[in-house]
């Protein structure tokens, strides 16, 4: 038998266990539920266009109204020249709204539709230069702005016509021309905010590396503690055992963030909001590759951590040393959040660059080749640790007896 | 072809503490071998040294004349000491996986393990958690562990230990079927009667060193001292003479039949129970005179050498 088949076999187990573990399912889907709602709820709240009634009483009125309903209409067409980020704050400038104007008879009780709730609001008056918006409680901010908007535009329309203008004259008066922005640097419109994005990849790779990392360590100290590692290196290489428990958690954590990211992305797409599924996916290839290495390169030393346990309890003591590589370069990531020196810095030293080099691609604050040196530092770290850890496990995963020191493993003999 | 597995001078030692030393022994194919000595006596270690758990500071352990390697061993049935299986694994995925490493294929293994369930009785908890089955029935899911990829080799630490006496004979049985087969079998055992029913061949060790090697019936041989066991049924009464015996003679040896060995140098009772008599002989006795003493005072039904049983020689050599 190849020492692939084993490899596969043991990965295999490692799959079904954690497949079948309701702690690692439960979590997933929490994960999931919440990228899902973190992506959908705020684009369905920006998005949202609110329909307002408005009751009317004069012609004045009408004729604002109908100006103000064209205005809310207006704002909801998009402008192709804002940059997304914007678009989904909300453009600059007058709300978007669906106005519905309901015409009151003059001896009609306006303020009675208001009070009933029938309409959100009542405009009243025969002159432009009379009018009054009468609401319950308040009038909703969008009306308000676009009534504004309309009164303005259609008292300096009837001004302008009276003075005699052209209609394109009076058009320049009632739109006028606003300075071009052109920026000489121009970074490309992101669609979320820079630091959320750092901040999101540092968080899926903290969590996944953390559960997984424990999920194998803990996997090694169970086939040390119900004594099954004596049947199993009676039948394979240690070295095979534990590349199978490494490739199966890998697997299982790599797949878990591709569930996740894609549950996001696809929950963003169906929102609308092709662009930021756009930018997230260019830099999930990145964010993959530094995932695996980063996932890799501590992979083999959550195993060692684990051999050293002789028993479940022992493993809080034998991983702290791991948690701690895990949690303090999360924190230095979200520390070296703005880009900066800092942030430059710890996206070469390996236990931060999967937190910060795919961000910096993201932010496209990366030269081309930089992505490219830190994956080779956080590969050879990888090789180096990979080397350590296997070592760790092979000489303590057979001393069952009691809970070992890093020292006492690295020096102990194989057998 | 099946062939035998051979120990020659391993020693290993933990630290200061020497666990085997030299130790020598052979394992035959179609054979039975009990593995047996006092707690700490390296039992453990031996088998550990033979499945490459541990390795000997010196020594050698082949098969066949082949130093064992890593390939070798994975086509060995083992059960270790310390009880080895996933709690929280389902009995028959769990042969399954254990089968696979052990290199068999997914469907073979699948095979394997639905027949060893059903032999052991188990085929009706094959779909539950290890955990939830009592304890001898643990132990029987762990014999087919051993068993599922049909081992060239068998090396069983205690295998009986925790079992009733009717789970015994079902193991026991299933060990002499793969014996049958030409697998050779080691099993340590502190059940020293069982060990005599079942092997054919046994190997005593005493703090790291063999004592006693071999086949059972001829170690038993061996070590049989001389030692004879003599039924001795009085004369008839003749109506016509009275008591057959003088009293006299009665009195000074109220033990009956006894009364004859004071007549033979060299003879001395080791027990006594009506009319059989066990005597052990010095190393110049004469057992014919002996014979001769004894009809002359009453009816020789029986005389013949006592063999001693495997919890003598094993109490007679770890002294």
């Amino acid at each position: 038998m190849s020492g692939w088949t084993t490899v596969r076999v043991v990965a295999a187990r490692e799959i079904t266990v954690k497949l079948r573990d309701k702690a690692f399912l439960g979590s997933t889907l929490f994960l999931l539920l919440l990228v899902i709602a973190a992506t959908v709820i705020p684009v369905l709240i920006s998005n949202q266009t609110p329909s307002i009634r408005v009751a009317v009483q004069g012609q004045a009125a009408a004729e604002v109204v109908e100006r103000a309903a064209e205005l809310g209409a207006e704002a909801q067409q998009p402008d192709a020249d804002l940059p997304p980020a914007l678009l989904m704050l909300g453009a600059p400038g007058l709300p978007a709204a669906d106005v519905t104007a309901v015409e009151v008879e003059p001896e009609g009780d306006a303020a009675a539709l208001v009070e009933s709730g029938d309409v959100a609001a009542a405009l009243l008056g025969e002159r432009i230069t009379d009018l009054r918006l009468v609401g319950s409680e308040a009038v909703p901010v969008e009306l308000e702005a676009l009534v504004r908007a309309a009164a303005n535009e259609v008292q300096v329309a009837g001004a302008a016509a009276e003075a005699g203008l052209s209609a394109a004259e009076v058009r320049s008066l009632t739109t006028p021309a606003t300075p071009e922005v052109v920026l000489l640097d121009a970074q490309p419109a992101s669609v979320v905010p820079p630091q959320l994005l750092v901040l999101l990849f540092a968080f899926l790779f903290y969590l996944s590396v953390l559960t997984f990392g424990m999920s194998i360590a803990q996997s090694v100290v169970e086939e040390k503690q119900s004594r099954v590692v004596e049947l199993l290196v009676a039948a394979v290489p240690v070295r095979w055992l534990l590349a199978g428990k490494v490739l199966g958690n890998t697997l299982m954590a790599v797949g878990q963030i591709v569930v996740i990211l894609g549950a996001g992305l696809l929950a963003a797409t169906l929102a609308g909001q092709g662009r930021l599924v756009e930018v997230v996916l260019g830099a999930s290839g990145w964010f993959v590759l530094f995932f695996l290495l980063g996932f890799t390169m501590l992979a083999c030393l959550w195993a060692a951590a684990g051999a050293l346990a002789s028993r479940v309890e022992d493993l809080n003591s034998t991983t702290i040393f791991m948690q701690v590589l895990v949690i303090a370069p999360f924190f230095a990531a979200i520390f070296a959040i703005d880009p900066g020196p800092t942030q430059r810095v710890l996206s070469y030293v390996p236990f931060t660059a999967p937190l910060l080099m795919p961000a910096r691609v993201v932010l496209d604050n990366a030269e081309p080749w930089e992505p490219v040196v830190a994956a080779l530092v956080v590969l050879g770290t990888a090789g180096l640790f990979v080397v350590l850890g296997t070592r760790l496990y092979e000489r303590s995963v057979l001393h069952t007896a009691s809970r070992l020191t890093a020292r006492d493993a690295w020096r102990r003999g194989l057998r | 072809m099946p062939e035998e597995l051979t120990l020659s001078g391993v020693t290993r030692t933990f630290g200061d503490r020497t666990a085997l030393e030299d130790v020598s022994f052979t394992v035959r194919p179609g054979r039975m071998t009990g593995f047996v000595g006092a707690n700490g006596a390296g039992k453990t270690t031996a088998m550990r040294i033979i499945m490459g758990v541990l390795s000997p500071d010196s020594g050698r352990v082949e098969l066949g004349g082949t130093e064992l390697d890593l390939g070798m061993r994975r086509r060995f049935g083992y059960m270790p000491e310390e009880r080895g299986l996933y709690p929280k694994m389902k009995v028959a995925e769990q042969l399954v996986y254990l089968g696979r490493v052990h290199g068999l294929g997914g469907a073979t293994a699948r095979q394997r393990a639905g027949a060893l369930l059903e032999l052991l009785g188990l085929e009706d908890r094959s779909e539950d958690l290890l955990q939830t089955l009592s304890l001898g029935n643990q132990q029987r899911v762990q014999v087919a562990a051993a068993l599922v990829h049909e081992p060239t080799l068998l090396v069983l630490d205690e295998p009986f230990s925790g079992l009733d006496p009717i789970a015994v004979d079902a193991m026991a049985e299933i060990l002499r079927l793969r014996a049958a087969a030409g697998v050779p079998v080691l099993f340590s055992s502190h059940q020293l009667e069982l060990v005599e029913r079942l092997c054919d061949d046994v190997v005593i060790i005493d703090h790291g060193r063999v004592v006693a090697a071999g086949e059972a019936d001829g170690l038993r041989t061996e070590r049989a001292g001389r030692r004879l066991r003599l039924r001795v049924d009085p004369f008839p009464e003749d109506p016509a003479t009275g008591p057959a015996s003088d009293p006299a003679a009665l009195a000074e040896a109220p033990s009956g039949v006894a009364a004859f060995l004071d007549q033979v140098p060299g003879v001395s009772l080791h027990a006594h129970d009506g009319t059989v008599v066990v005597v052990d002989l010095a190393e110049d006795a004469d057992d014919q005179a002996l014979l001769a003493e004894a009809q002359r005072h009453g009816l020789v039904r029986e005389m013949s050498p006592v063999l001693p049983t495997l919890a003598e020689i094993f109490r007679e050599a770890v002294r």
